[in-house]
């Protein structure tokens, strides 16, 4: 595998992410509210966690039982607590910015180039299947990690100081939530960013495959961070073996879009 | 180089190409022509291995279509391919487009700066190539096309209706480039409507239509359809008819004082047409053969073929 092909791709995706104005909103607009969510509920904290609210608030009470009852949470006081609930819990929303942020990308990634008539161009280079579609993957998940990344380090950093200013406490991420972030952010992405792919490849049109992904991609892709990504976030070890489980079902995705990719289909079906 | 054998390619059911059958040599350009539908950029994709052909088999630089993921990928590495549309990323430079193009062939760094150099001046490219490629007038995109077609020095072409859509001086540049490249001694294939530039730059030409319906050098399609032509002092008009009623008489028509004949059998029926022209009170100032016009050979195999 030439891992040239791989950047000369990723250039090409970023140069085009930087001209294209009307993708930057979903690049700003995703992380900044990854950002502020965490931050702006840790701020509300002591509307939140007002342990003389219990008893005449039942979200309160269901709060306040919720801590109480998971021994992973440190903390000596209710609201010390809560903060760092919030902030384990909320670590979710990082992992979705990569996922969303992939499988956009990656939904566009064969159409876009049909719409711009280069894909029998790039066909009738001796580029093979597999490459191009790695390249195109690596193109779609390399920017959207580090955006989710650089997301996940600013929204970490504005949540400890916020979580200092209300608790007195620095709350930093746990260890579940550094293997989620690392190790499981990456194969979700990667599986979303698959599933993208296999819609790119199918449509004939650029609205035609961001209506599906929108529609049946990202909600799928939740689905699957909705179950792996909270309980990964409260432990290391099923962060470990989320991202394990992820990881193979993507190998698995990625195997079933080579085979199932028809150069003939792609240039006889597509108008 | 180029060597089809029966080449057919079906989409759901429906014929593209059938039995498509020729051979190019090394160093020789092939136009093919055929109307719009008629199989030229199916036969393409198929001889590139971009396509697999449902029946038949071809040879391409030494490669067999259908073969190996392998052998397609070495068949595209020695094979050059300028689409009808330009094909190269907008947002991109034409400098940038090249250096994409060139390392997905396999080009090193030295190597692309070279050439792409050499032919971004050559084809007066070089001073626009760091401007993005979607700003360019489409003659400089179809330039650009081309060079990235020939950057990675390929043994064969596949040039599908270069000219479509150039302005005269556009397309007269593009021409002269091909005909540099046929000098250099690849191997061209080329789809035009364009007659005109086939009769130009063609070595062989091939008229399909779903199928083959000729082939050959154009001194020996030209040949197979000579016409005579008699030129009489008066009365041409009233002489047509009874020389449309022989049976060996295919097509007759008159421009003037002259008789354009198309026989079945020129040698062996030409004295008997001036025998009926004299039978007719004619009197023949001249006879004398005359070759067929690619345009008349294309329209005769067109109409006679399969529609």
């Amino acid at each position: 595998m030439n891992r040239e092909i791989w950047w000369l791709f990723l250039r090409k995706e970023v140069r085009d992410v930087r001209s294209n104005r009307q993708v930057w909103p979903a690049y700003l607009l995703l992380p900044a509210i990854a950002v502020l969510l965490p931050v702006l509920l840790l701020a509300l904290l002591p509307l939140l966690a007002d342990p003389s609210r219990a008893g005449g608030d039942p979200a309160v009470d269901l709060l306040i039982e919720t801590v109480s009852r998971d021994s992973t949470l440190r903390g000596s006081t209710v609201t010390e607590k809560v903060a760092r609930l919030l902030l384990r819990d909320l670590g979710v929303f990082y992992l979705l910015v990569g996922v969303i942020l992939a499988s956009g990308s990656a939904a566009l990634a064969l159409v876009r180039e049909k719409e711009q008539r280069t894909l029998e161009p790039i066909l009738a280079t001796p580029l093979r299947d597999r490459e191009l579609l790695l390249a195109k993957l690596f193109a779609a998940v390399g920017p959207a990690m580090l955006v989710a990344w650089g997301t996940t380090l600013a929204g970490s950093l504005a949540g400890a100081i916020v979580g200092r200013w209300r608790t007195g406490q620095w709350i930093l991420p746990t260890a579940g939530n550094w293997v989620a972030w690392l190790l499981l952010g990456p194969a979700l992405a990667t599986f979303a960013a698959l599933l993208g792919l296999r819609a790119s490849a199918r449509f004939t049109d650029v609205p035609g495959a961001t209506q599906f992904t929108g529609l049946v991609v990202v909600p799928l892709a939740l689905v699957v961070v909705a179950v792996v990504g909270r309980p990964a976030m409260a432990s290391p070890l099923v962060g470990l073996a989320g991202a394990m489980a992820v990881g193979l079902l993507a190998c698995w995705l990625f195997s079933g879009n080579v085979r199932r990719f028809r150069r003939e289909e792609i240039l006889t079906r597509w108008r | 180089m180029i060597e089809a054998r029966a080449l057919s390619r079906s989409f759901d059911g429906r014929p593209a190409i059938e039995g498509v059958s020729f051979h190019v040599p090394e160093g020789k350009l092939c136009a093919l022509l055929g109307p719009n539908g008629a199989g030229k950029t199916t036969t393409i994709r198929v001889l590139l291995g971009l396509l697999p052909p449902t029946a038949g088999e071809a040879n391409v630089a030494g490669y067999p279509v259908p073969g190996s993921e392998e052998d397609g990928a070495r068949l595209r590495a020695r094979t050059g391919l300028l689409t009808e549309a330009p094909g190269c990323y907008d947002r991109m430079s034409g400098r940038e487009n090249l250096e994409l193009f060139g390392r997905l062939y396999g080009m090193g760094s030295a190597d692309l700066r070279t050439r792409g150099e050499y032919w971004l001046r050559k084809l007066e490219l070089w001073e626009a190539r760091d401007k993005p490629f979607g700003t360019w007038s489409k003659g400089m995109k179809q330039r650009l096309a081309l060079i990235r077609a020939v950057l990675h020095e390929p043994q064969v072409l596949f040039l599908d209706e270069p000219t479509a859509g150039l302005d005269p001086g556009g397309a007269r540049d593009v021409r002269d480039l091909i005909a540099e490249f046929r000098a250099e001694g690849r191997t061209i294939l080329l789809c035009t409507h364009n007659l005109a530039e086939a009769e130009a730059l063609a070595d062989l030409v091939g008229i399909l239509r779903r199928r083959m319906l000729a082939f050959g050098s154009l001194a020996d399609l030209s040949s197979s359809q000579v016409r005579l032509e008699v030129e009489l002092a008066a009365g041409a008009e009233g002489i047509a008819p009874a020389l449309r009623m022989l049976p060996f008489v295919l097509e007759c028509s008159v421009v003037g004082r002259t008789l354009h004949l198309l026989l079945a059998d020129l040698r062996n029926d030409t004295p008997e047409v001036v025998r009926a022209i004299v039978a007719q009170d004619g009197l023949i100032l001249s006879v004398h053969p005359a070759r067929a016009a690619l345009e008349e050979i294309y329209l005769r195999a067109v109409r006679e073929g399969p529609a």
